[in-house]
């Protein structure tokens, strides 16, 4: 427990108090949900990393308002999964944190190549799952068939 | 290996395409390996083949619709991958589970778990050049398909859970298969230590091969049994028990090292560790009804997101659902472990031999439908 409360303090001291939510029943599978701001995302990630932490998962959700990015980050203790998520516009590109977490390199290039987010100053952005010459960006919302296309607030407002 | 590696000279620098139809390489994988002589000084491996789109299938879905599509990322433990699913809808969604069902999925995925390790086993095993323990751990592994055939109807793709239980109930007869599973996979743990861990040219492809220690572990965010050889006791089934996990006693086995042999170890290991689970869960069954009449034919989750993390054979595996309180999912990402534990390749094959590759990569234990999705 030690690295995951060294970390919710950390990044409580980081971030304005309404922009954090903790939750110990783990009902969402996650102990504690940051919203950064673009600017301090790899402030906090850098935090993550060095409380012992590993970045689990980097995953984008497409709004009619907005783009998503939500990191996932554990450690190797019980129940301490966080979720950081930043908000960015369809047009803004986000930092990269690979050189934070090399596990992010291949990460970002999925995330990259289906939602079409360039994240800046990585090195390397060439498609991982798609072919090398897709110039589509499947996940994205405006893409194919899909069902609904919601703005941020309808799902968590 | 790597303290021999010598500068290499940039003009003998050879290209090798390893793949993508290798006999090693355990679905479509390339890799580009740059060698100097006979070492490795650069991979890149190149994945995709597989690609099916897995998530975007999701979002044109209904979550019931969605299921079949679990057990066919991972197929080699498409049971524990059909299960991650269904706990994860049903925790966004509050469906009741009935208690005997949730004790026919822990004996069901642990059996899953075993005959994934076995068929790892005896592919590494013939990847090394050995093709005898194959044939037995296939003998073994055939008793677990057969045992699950019984129960989902399947041998490979499982669609067996249901939201709120499972599809069929367990009888005494599939009990009784088990149980003769269990006493004869006991008494084969001699034939595969004499066979293989005790033969001298397989700990020398082994031993001191492919070290992952646990600073570059977690910097690639490797998980499962390559995790635990380096010495980093983490579960998902005892860092956050989904299920009834927490109702079993069982040991999560760790490696010193982190080398090829270490995680040999660790799955040999784990296997006997699954029998455990499956006889004390064999032993707790309760009666009961095996699935909840009362859960929604069309499942409606709430407004929301749920993460939730299970142990696949492979490691901690993770499905994200975001719900916009219609019967589709919104967004349904699935973190797999595989992804991680290739691409720890990149920084591992650095400076050892191409022999020593096909070792290395056999020994993680990838399963590329995996992280193409």
């Amino acid at each position: 427990m030690a690295a995951r409360e060294e970390l919710i303090k950390k990044i409580q001291a980081l971030l304005p108090q309404d922009a954090v939510c903790r939750d110990d029943s783990y009902k969402a599978g996650v102990v504690f949900a940051a919203q950064a701001p673009l600017g301090k995302l790899r402030e906090a990630i850098k935090l993550c990393e060095g409380c012992g932490y590993y970045l689990e998962s980097i995953t984008a959700l497409d709004f009619q308002d907005t783009f998503e990015l939500v990191y996932h980050l554990n450690c190797y203790e019980p129940t301490s999964r966080i979720s950081l998520r930043v908000l960015f516009g369809h047009d803004q590109s986000p930092p990269t944190v690979s050189d934070i977490f090399a596990s992010a390199l291949w990460q970002e290039r999925e995330v990259c190549e289906f939602f079409g987010i360039r994240f800046t100053d990585h090195p390397d952005l060439r498609p991982l799952l798609l072919p090398e010459d897709a110039d589509f960006t499947p996940l994205r919302k405006t893409f194919g068939a899909v069902h609904a296309y919601h703005k941020r607030e309808e799902i968590y407002g | 290996m790597a303290e021999h590696f010598p500068e290499p000279v940039v003009e003998q620098i050879y290209t090798l395409n390893l793949g993508p139809q290798h006999p090693s390489t355990h679905g479509v994988l390339r890799v580009l390996l740059d060698l100097d002589g006979e070492f490795i000084i650069k991979a890149d491996p190149v994945i995709g083949y597989g690609h099916r789109g897995h998530e975007k299938m999701a979002e044109n879905r209904t979550y019931k619709q969605f299921m079949p599509n679990s057990s066919r990322m991972d197929y080699l433990s498409g049971l524990l991958y059909n299960h991650g699913f269904v706990l994860a809808v049903e925790k966004l969604a509050g469906v009741q589970v009935p208690e005997r069902a949730k004790y026919i999925r822990v004996i069901c995925s642990e059996l899953n778990r075993i005959s994934s390790h076995l068929l790892w086993f005896g592919t590494y095993v013939m990847d090394l050049g050995g093709f005898t323990p194959f044939l037995y751990a296939f003998d073994d592994r055939e008793n677990i398909l057969d045992i699950l055939d019984r129960v989902t109807g399947s041998r490979l793709t499982y669609s067996y859970c249901r939201f709120g239980g499972v599809t069929r109930d367990i009888d005494a007869e599939f009990i009784a298969m088990t149980r003769k599973f269990i006493a004869r996979l006991r008494s084969r743990w001699d034939d595969y230590h004499n066979l293989v861990t005790k033969n001298v040219i397989f700990i020398h492809r082994t031993r001191g091969v492919g070290i992952i220690d646990a600073q570059l572990a977690r910097q690639f965010g490797v998980v499962g049994p390559n995790l635990r050889a380096c010495g980093v006791a983490f579960d998902a089934r005892k860092s956050e028990p989904y299920e009834v996990y927490d109702r079993f006693d069982f040991e999560v086995p760790t490696g010193v090292k982190g080398d090829a042999l270490d995680r040999y170890n660790v799955r040999l290991q784990e296997m006997e560790q699954s029998c455990r689970i499956i006889e004390q869960a064999l032993d707790q069954l309760p009666s009961g009804p095996h699935i909840n009449e009362m859960a929604p034919f069309k499942v409606r989750p709430p407004k929301g997101e749920v993460y939730l993390a299970f142990e696949s054979a492979r490691g901690l595996t993770g499905y994200y659902l975001v719900s916009d309180g219609s019967p589709y999912p919104y967004r349904c990402h699935i973190r797999v472990p595989s992804f991680g534990n290739l691409h720890v390749l990149t920084e591992v094959l650095k400076g050892t031999l191409v022999a020593d590759a096909i070792s290395i990569l056999g020994s993680i234990d990838v399963v590329i439908p995996e992280i193409d999705r």
